[in-house]
């Protein structure tokens, strides 16, 4: 019994310890990228992930740690939340154990950013634009998608927003479609989606360019000028914003319409009793 | 059972034509004016008959015995005091009568319980269909004659059906009736029991003016007392006040007077109200979004049976941006209506890494520790904010909260253990994955958990980093508890390192919280099945002390319960009868309802002959007393009325049927074949002589 105690302690002491950098994410909810090995892609990553970090900070409750980069073939994603995937032409495919991994991440509750960045060439982008895209996504298990629809919780989750911008604007994002007969449900003003939330985001607004700050906290990539460019990259955070809140919170916000009803409720029982 | 045969020696055509042919010579002979006319004519038509063999037949009889059907009820309701002696008295008495009649057999039925009551029809048509009709001479049932299967009273008999009542005229009672009651009631929402008091038979007048003392019992604890007189009917309302099943126990005391009431058995009823929640409501806050909020949504969601409300503080007031209102989609917590008014329409309030942040004022903290005081639920998940100086455990609710921060947060893997409490609490029992010596397959890791300082009154049940407490459940009042000192249990979920039971977890953490009946830790359930009665004892003693049963008759009976797992002590029990039982050891007690507490056989007691009436009537039989003595048995023809009333009192009539068997049949010729011969010879010789002269001559 005592050597069986002994063994049984040894094989637990020898399992490896987490990643420290891991550990921390699962801790502070730090916003991951993966790495594509495109220095300039991952720099912009890094860059973006901090500046939407510190705006989350400054503004909610939200208040990640530092981002940090994911190498898809190598790290456990089960500590992580959220994943910032952009998409590069020269990114060699994960290994297939990865896309165990991250098939894992999405069915388990992880929710994956896929950016395009090529929201600037008209005629392009959606979920089947991009060919890199295609050939990252194809073996993961993603459900059938839409263009995210107006009444989406991802409109209201901290912001209401109209669309979704980043460095570029105007082009869809696609998220899991809704339910068919899902609209219009028990008679609340929009989708009451199915609490999952959706597993992939996918767009090329380029967001984490637009979201990029050194480390003075002055933006990098150029957005225009003046007026407009500030007006649009506070656009871009919100929706970053709003995009942390939907993948934290879920469907709360979509929730929170029933909340009037069900204290109406509380009241009239009241007075039934 | 004699006639005549025929058995002709040629074709009857032919001894047809021998018959026509010597008639027609006696026409031709009588118009020829022979005198021997008649007698050839005779001649020819014996031997005619002689030819058609004609033989005298006939059978062997036996005569046979009469049979009565002599009928005793031994139902339960016969039970009751004098009737059985009454029963055999009239048995023995009708037997010696019986065998005294000559060529008469008896054949006797008992009648026992059934679960449907005592089927006496279904017992008397079984009885004459069994004997051959032309034989029973007569039916005596000895009975109360409280059939519960009147549809199944045959309609007529070939004998007199006679009725022997047990009882007495002076028999009464008082019943309680049961009209209508709920199988299932909301916990705390009064459900309504409609009852009556009922006399029957021959009730003395001092009791009939006087109302009944009914108690009720709700799980064996007297709560209300109450006078209603017979006949009122009561709409009784009565408040399942948890979860499972409510016994309710209605009775009255037995009436006093002179001439007591036949039974007090019927005069309680055990009623099973399965008490079910409404929707549960929830209240979940979470101070913050993060990585687990979703877990507890995902959980509290999935369950139709809750009703969340959920509120998550996405923007702390101290922390402010230069958007216009009008492009945020926050709303305001309504805090005065949620924590103040509204706070004891919740089943669970859970606190999701919350921390106070100015949006609680001191009094809603105070308010929802009297909340839980007063039986409300509070389920604390705590993240590090716990050790921090916004720790929820430095408001007014930090008085209920199991365990006491130091501020020292572990931030290193640990993995979750069941502590010896843990393994015998239902919360924790047996959740797939348990970390257990010699199994290397566990559930995962956690990587953060505060330390605190267990309320010494509250059970550790499981343990994290350096074995310190890592789920405390704790009652406070009324209320419950629950306090989960690390915010990572959604890595479990996540399948980090395999991940676990997270769901189930939480999931039973609350519901404990909400008391459900099947995660309470002290409990002892019984589980009917039948007559069999397993009995199951949670505790988190180490052992449990034998069980004391009290049977409905107040006896009392000792049951020792055998371990059947860690914190579980069973035993099967079998029942000796229906009716309300108490167990208890001591420390926790249930009370039992077995079948209806007033079986059938005591809905009604006061022996009746209505329902056999109409039996009796069409076969000219006859209702009597046994309380006026046993009748006398006398034979009768059929077809009479078979009783009235003689000199030493009634008596009653059994028609004896003589009926007998054949056995056998003889077959005997009409005259033998000489005869035949010479009664031929002897006809033609008149006819010769007739018509000779010396006939003449001689006249």
């Amino acid at each position: 019994m005592i050597l069986m105690a002994c063994i049984w302690a040894a094989t637990a002491r020898a399992q490896d310890d987490p990643d420290p950098r891991l550990v921390r994410a699962a801790d502070e909810v730090a916003l991951a990228y993966v790495v594509t090995g495109d220095a300039e892609v991952d720099r912009a990553s890094e860059a973006g992930l901090r500046g939407l970090s510190q705006v989350l900070t400054q503004r909610t409750t939200i208040e990640p740690g530092a981002p940090l980069g994911i190498d898809l073939d190598r790290d456990d994603l089960s500590l992580l939340t959220f994943l910032y995937w952009p998409v590069t032409e020269a990114q060699p495919s994960p290994t297939p154990q990865a896309y165990v991994r991250l098939n894992h991440f999405l069915k388990s509750g992880g929710v994956i950013l896929f950016d395009t960045r090529d929201g600037d060439i008209a005629g392009l982008g959606g979920p089947d634009g991009s060919a890199a895209l295609q050939r990252l996504a194809a073996p993961l298990d993603i459900p059938q998608l839409a263009p995210i629809p107006a009444d989406h919780v991802l409109t209201r989750s901290f912001y209401l927003l109209h669309d979704f911008p980043g460095r570029y604007q105007g082009r869809e994002v696609w998220a899991e479609a809704p339910r068919a007969g899902a609209e219009a449900a028990e008679g609340v003003p929009f989708r009451n989606l199915n609490d999952g939330v959706s597993p992939v985001i996918i767009g090329g607004n380029s967001w984490a360019e637009a979201w990029a700050v050194d480390d003075n906290g002055l933006p990098i990539y150029s957005m225009g000028a003046g007026f407009e460019a500030e007006e649009g990259r506070e656009m871009a955070y919100r929706f970053g914003v709003n995009l942390i809140m939907y993948v934290l919170t879920g469907n709360y916000k979509s929730d929170q319409v029933h909340v009037p009803a069900l204290l109406e409720r509380l009241r009239s029982e009241e007075v039934l009793r | 059972m004699t006639g005549l045969s025929f058995d002709p020696l040629l074709p009857w055509a032919l001894v047809g034509a021998v018959a026509v042919l010597s008639t027609l010579v006696a026409v031709w002979s009588l118009w020829r004016g022979l005198r021997g006319w008649l007698w050839r004519g005779l001649a020819g038509l014996a031997a005619a008959a002689a030819l058609s063999g004609p033989a005298l037949q006939s059978g062997i009889r036996n005569a046979l015995s009469d049979i009565v059907i002599l009928l005793d009820d031994r139902s339960a309701s016969q039970s009751l005091p004098g009737r059985a002696a009454q029963t055999d008295a009239a048995l023995n008495g009708l037997t010696r009568q019986l065998s005294a009649l000559p060529d008469t057999e008896i054949r006797r039925v008992t009648v026992g319980d059934d679960p449907d009551g005592t089927l006496l029809g279904t017992a008397l048509t079984k009885a004459l269909a069994a004997e051959p009709q032309t034989r029973i001479a007569g039916v005596i049932a000895l009975t109360d004659g409280l059939a519960h299967d009147a549809s199944q009273i045959p309609a007529n008999a070939p004998a007199p059906v006679h009725v022997l009542l047990t009882g007495t005229p002076a028999d009464w009672d008082r019943r309680l009736v049961i009209e209508e009651a709920p199988a299932y009631g909301l916990i705390g929402q009064p459900v309504t029991i409609r009852l009556r008091i009922e006399d029957q038979g021959a009730v003395p007048p001092e009791a009939a003016s006087a109302p009944a003392r009914l108690h009720v019992l709700l799980d064996g604890e007297e709560s209300r007392v109450l006078d209603l007189p017979p006949g009122v009917p009561l709409d009784l309302p009565v408040v399942p006040e948890h979860a499972g099943q409510n016994v309710v126990s209605i009775g009255f005391d037995a009436p006093g007077g002179a001439v007591p009431e036949l039974t007090d058995r019927n005069n309680s009823a055990a009623l099973q109200i399965q008490g079910v929640h409404d929707r549960l409501r929830v209240l979940l806050i979470s101070g913050e979004p993060h990585a687990g909020e979703r877990t507890w949504r995902n959980l509290l969601k999935s369950d139709a049976n809750v009703d969340l409300i959920h509120f998550t503080i996405l923007r702390p007031p101290d922390k402010l941006d230069a958007v216009p209102v009008d492009e945020m989609s926050l709303i305001a917590f309504p805090t005065h209506e949620l924590f103040m008014e509204r706070i004891r329409d919740f089943d669970l309030i859970i606190f999701d890494r919350d921390r106070v942040r100015g949006i609680l004022t001191p009094q809603y903290y105070d308010n929802i520790r009297r909340y839980v005081e007063e039986g409300g639920a509070v389920l604390v998940s705590a993240g590090p904010e716990m050790s921090s100086v916004e720790s929820l455990n430095l408001s007014p609710m930090g008085a209920i909260i199991p365990g006491r921060p130091t501020g020292r947060v572990y931030d290193q893997p640990f993995l979750p253990q069941l502590t010896d409490q843990g393994r015998r609490h239902p919360v924790t029992a047996g959740l797939t994955g348990a970390p257990e010596p010699g199994r290397a397959d566990h559930w995962g890791r956690w990587l953060r958990m505060s330390q605190v300082i267990p309320d010494p009154r509250a059970q550790v049940v499981m343990t994290g980093a350096n074995d310190e407490p890592l789920l405390i459940l704790n009652r406070v009042g009324k209320g419950r508890v629950a306090l989960l000192t690390s915010d990572q249990v959604w890595l479990w979920g996540r399948g980090f390192e395999g991940g676990g039971p997270q769901l189930e977890l939480l999931r039973r953490i609350a519901h404990w919280s909400m008391k459900e009946p099947e995660l309470e830790e002290e409990s002892l359930l019984a589980d009917v099945s039948g007559e069999v009665v397993t009995i199951t004892r949670r505790t988190m003693k180490p052992e449990a002390p034998p069980l004391r049963i009290t049977h409905p008759d107040g006896k009392v009976e000792t049951l020792d319960l055998a371990e059947a797992g860690p914190g579980r002590f069973s035993a099967r029990w079998t029942a000796p009868g229906p009716g309300l039982y108490r167990m208890t050891d001591g420390e926790i007690s249930r009370v039992l309802a077995l079948g209806p507490a007033a079986p059938r056989e005591f809905e009604e007691t006061v022996a009746s002959g209505t329902r056999l009436q109409p039996l009796v009537e069409a076969t000219r039989g006859a209702v009597l007393h046994l309380s006026d003595g046993i009748p006398m048995l006398r034979t009768l023809r059929e077809g009479r009325p078979a009783h009235g009333q003689g000199v030493s009192g009634d008596w009653i009539g059994i028609t004896p049927r003589g009926a007998a068997s054949v056995s056998g049949m003889t077959h005997r010729p009409l005259l033998p074949a000489w005869a035949w011969l010479a009664l031929i010879a002897a006809l033609a010789l008149i006819g010769w002589l007739a018509e000779g002269r010396g006939w003449r001559r001689g006249a």
